[in-house]
């Protein structure tokens, strides 16, 4: 008790100093976590407020482990975010790669590259869900209209191409976030190594495969980290594309999770949801941490 | 005599279009300021172009806190509940809807004046009432019937090889049985489909739900268990199932929802199309691949005799913790008034005022518009003698999300069609029993 009373005494400015923060934290991101997670516990339902005292023990837990659509939509997430996220790292790889190489109008491309991150989740839903349409989509027309395909497809209802197309909407709209940061680690890349490597005889390949890619792992594990955050949470493209349908073949997480607790008004339902699958972000989240850290021990950061 | 007759009716337009719509006396709420939440989207904002109107004969001011579409706004006001944050006066709801909205929801009675209330269509505000109160006041209504392609059904071969198949004359059906027949009859696919349907969301539980009743059935037993899986719910959802396998409809079906519809229709890819009258308008527009040939007919009747009439309201509502109640029950009045209401109706949105119903079909006759003069007809008897609510309880949103999956299952033939209600209605149990039903 005395040493703290001594840290305090001989700290007292920064901590006085960090006590808003910390205040603010505590408000905004403790304090709803907490009632969330509060909310798991109880029969929660938005339009009766009352009911945010009607606690049920582990009820809500128990349905949502043996629910059988919640689980095969956590497995789909998982599927997507795998999907998704090997994607984007191979097409924003070459993407970055040949940015890097363009010696006129390299601003002007990487702008460009940037494009599709600029729309709105749901004006990309839109947009795809059209493309997509059986009847009146682009796609289709085009393959009938070039004689590749004398009939329909169904790309929003198959249950495979339901979900590449979703997955294509996504690959769209984020493969850049890879090649940007991809890129920026190509820049800060020393060229002393790829020269010396290039005197000493080394293929295109050998260069690449033993340079320049461990060089960038650390950059694309930041971007994978980060994706597989936002990629867990995918909501506005799938929910405008398909809402998770038909009949749940690209039911994701958060359509699922955000149906229960607004249309269906089951909040406490969709936190206890919501506190499971957390586990998937924080698993992902501390693999690709793991991966960086190896990656950069590699590198000889540490 | 021609000419006066169209010099009398251009001036009775002119005279009705600049008649101040405060010459009705909405009060004095001087220096008031109203908060409000009001749906957004195309056919729903020309109605606030008359808000200034209304602030002007009333010295109030209305502030929009929030103009969005019905399910961002259903979100938003089921979190205003949840946060005990309802610090508003009136918000948009829709008759289906509104018993979720219980606890923030005023009764009617007594701030809206009994002769205007006896100016609305019986059947609408009695579906505006729940639990023998009135919570809105409905500003215009929703109830599909059957648009078709009137070349296609008066073509001489079409006629002759539709008799010789199915032993009856090609006419717009008048069961769903013969339009099952016809759908897969008109059927060509990928150039051409017989009907389509909304696939998912509320949408297919809507259309899943009318054809039910259509067939004799319901959705609960009076102990509130579920009833759909019996007999009339397996020939309900047979017809949409048979459908989709015969690929009398388009293969994307299970994942269309009005928009896809209505563009499909438009683009002359379907043969019939049960929809709202709200899409008129657009359908015989130069947009429209279908332009001027279009036919309208009362929706087909079920196995039961019954004709389908799935039907709701979108409506105002006023909450409980509104500070000035006879100001928002004047705002509510004005913009379901007689005048406000001819302004929606013209753009094909039913009105829910009795008067509104004659008055626009005049008005349709006078311009010779004869597509819309039907179009108003048609759906007028349907308002008035065919439509018909879900059940008013506040689990109706609940209830559809258990079965819109299921019914999607059948449709796409991951399951039977009985396991799937069965499955539904294990589902639709539980969620009742949680609400404390049974």
């Amino acid at each position: 008790m005395k040493r703290m009373r001594r840290y305090v005494r001989n700290n007292a400015v920064p901590l006085a100093l960090l006590a808003p923060a910390v205040m603010i934290i505590l408000v905004v991101v403790l304090l709803p976590l907490i009632f969330s997670f509060y909310t798991g516990f109880t029969n929660y339902r938005l339009i009766r407020p009352e009911s945010l005292w009607d606690f049920i023990g582990l009820r809500n837990y128990a349905r949502v482990l043996t629910d059988a659509d919640f689980w095969a939509a956590l497995w789909r997430t998982v599927l997507f975010l795998t999907v998704a996220l090997n994607l984007e790292m191979l097409l924003g790889l070459c993407l970055a790669l040949m940015v890097n190489r363009i010696t006129w109008g390299q601003r002007t491309m990487r702008t460009i590259m940037m494009f599709p991150m600029m729309f709105s989740p749901i004006l990309v839903g839109f947009q795809f869900k059209y493309m997509f349409n059986d009847t009146i989509g682009v796609v289709n027309n085009a393959l009938q209209s070039l004689g590749l395909s004398q009939k329909a497809i169904p790309f929003l209802v198959d249950r495979w191409l339901a979900f590449g197309s979703i997955a294509f909407a996504e690959i769209w709209m984020s493969t850049s976030i890879f090649a940007i940061l991809i890129l920026a680690g190509l820049f800060a890349m020393p060229r002393d190594p790829i020269e010396a490597a290039r005197v000493d005889g080394c293929t295109s390949w050998q260069v690449f495969r033993h340079i320049t890619l461990p060089f960038l792992m650390p950059f694309i594990y930041i971007a994978m980290t980060i994706r597989s955050l936002d990629v867990a949470r995918a909501y506005d493209i799938v929910d405008v594309m398909t809402g998770g349908g038909p009949a749940g073949r690209t039911e994701l997480l958060w359509t699922l999770i955000a149906r229960t607790a607004y249309d269906d008004a089951r909040m406490g339902r969709a936190n206890a949801m919501a506190y499971v699958s957390i586990l998937l972000s924080i698993f992902f989240t501390w693999f690709f941490f793991r991966k960086l850290m190896a990656a950069r021990q590699h590198l000889g950061a540490f | 005599m021609k000419l006066f007759e169209q010099s009398f009716t251009a001036t009775v337009a002119i005279l009705t279009l600049v008649t101040p719509l405060h010459a009705q006396d909405y009060g004095n709420f001087e220096n008031y300021t109203l908060r409000v939440k009001l749906i957004g989207g195309a056919q729903y904002e020309p109605l606030y172009t008359l808000i200034p109107e209304w602030e002007a004969a009333t010295g109030a001011r209305v502030d929009i806190l929030s103009r969005k579409s019905h399910f961002e706004l259903d979100r938003e006001m089921k979190q205003d509940i949840a946060a005990g944050g309802v610090e508003y006066c009136v918000f948009s709801s829709h008759t289906n809807f509104a018993p979720q909205y219980a606890a923030m929801n005023q009764p009617l009675d007594g701030l809206v004046g009994q002769d205007v209330i006896a100016a609305f269509s019986p059947l609408v505000i009695d579906h505006a009432t729940v639990d023998g109160k009135l919570v809105s006041l409905p500003r215009h209504s929703d109830v599909s019937n059957l648009f078709y392609v009137r070349s296609l059904y008066e073509d001489a071969d079409n006629k002759a090889r539709f008799k010789a198949q199915y032993g009856y004359d090609l006419m717009p059906p008048e069961t769903w049985n013969q339009a099952s027949d016809q759908a897969i009859f008109f059927a060509d696919p990928p150039n051409r489909y017989g009907t389509h349907f909304a696939g998912k969301d509320e949408a297919i539980t809507g259309r899943f739900y009318e054809m039910l009743v259509a067939n004799g059935g319901k959705l609960f037993n009076d102990d509130w268990t579920a009833a759909f899986n019996g007999p009339e719910g397996q020939e309900a959802l047979n017809w949409f199932t048979g459908l989709y396998q015969e690929k009398a409809v388009p293969a994307g079906t299970p994942n269309y929802v009005w928009d896809d519809l209505g563009l499909g229709f438009a683009a002359g890819n379907v043969a019939f199309d049960l929809d709202w009258a709200g899409w008129a308008g657009f359908f015989n527009s130069k947009d429209s691949n279908i332009r001027n040939d279009i036919g309208v007919v009362l929706a087909p009747k079920g196995s039961g005799g019954k004709r389908t009439g799935w039907s709701g309201s979108h409506s105002f509502s006023i909450t409980q913790n509104c500070e000035n109640k006879e100001a928002a029950a004047s705002f509510i009045t004005f913009l379901t008034s007689h005048e406000a209401q001819m302004i929606e109706a013209r753009t094909g949105l039913l009105p829910t005022r009795t008067q509104v119903w004659d008055d626009i079909i005049a008005e349709f006759k006078d311009q010779d518009n004869d597509f819309m003069v039907e179009v108003f007809e048609v759906w007028g008897e349907s308002m008035r003698d065919h439509a018909f609510t879900p059940p008013l309880i506040a689990e109706w949103g609940e209830v559809s999300n258990a079965l819109w999956p299921q019914l999607q299952a059948a449709i796409v033939g991951d399951k039977s069609v009985e396991d799937a209600l069965n499955d539904a209605a294990k589902e639709v149990n539980e969620i009742m029993e949680d609400a404390g039903y049974n």
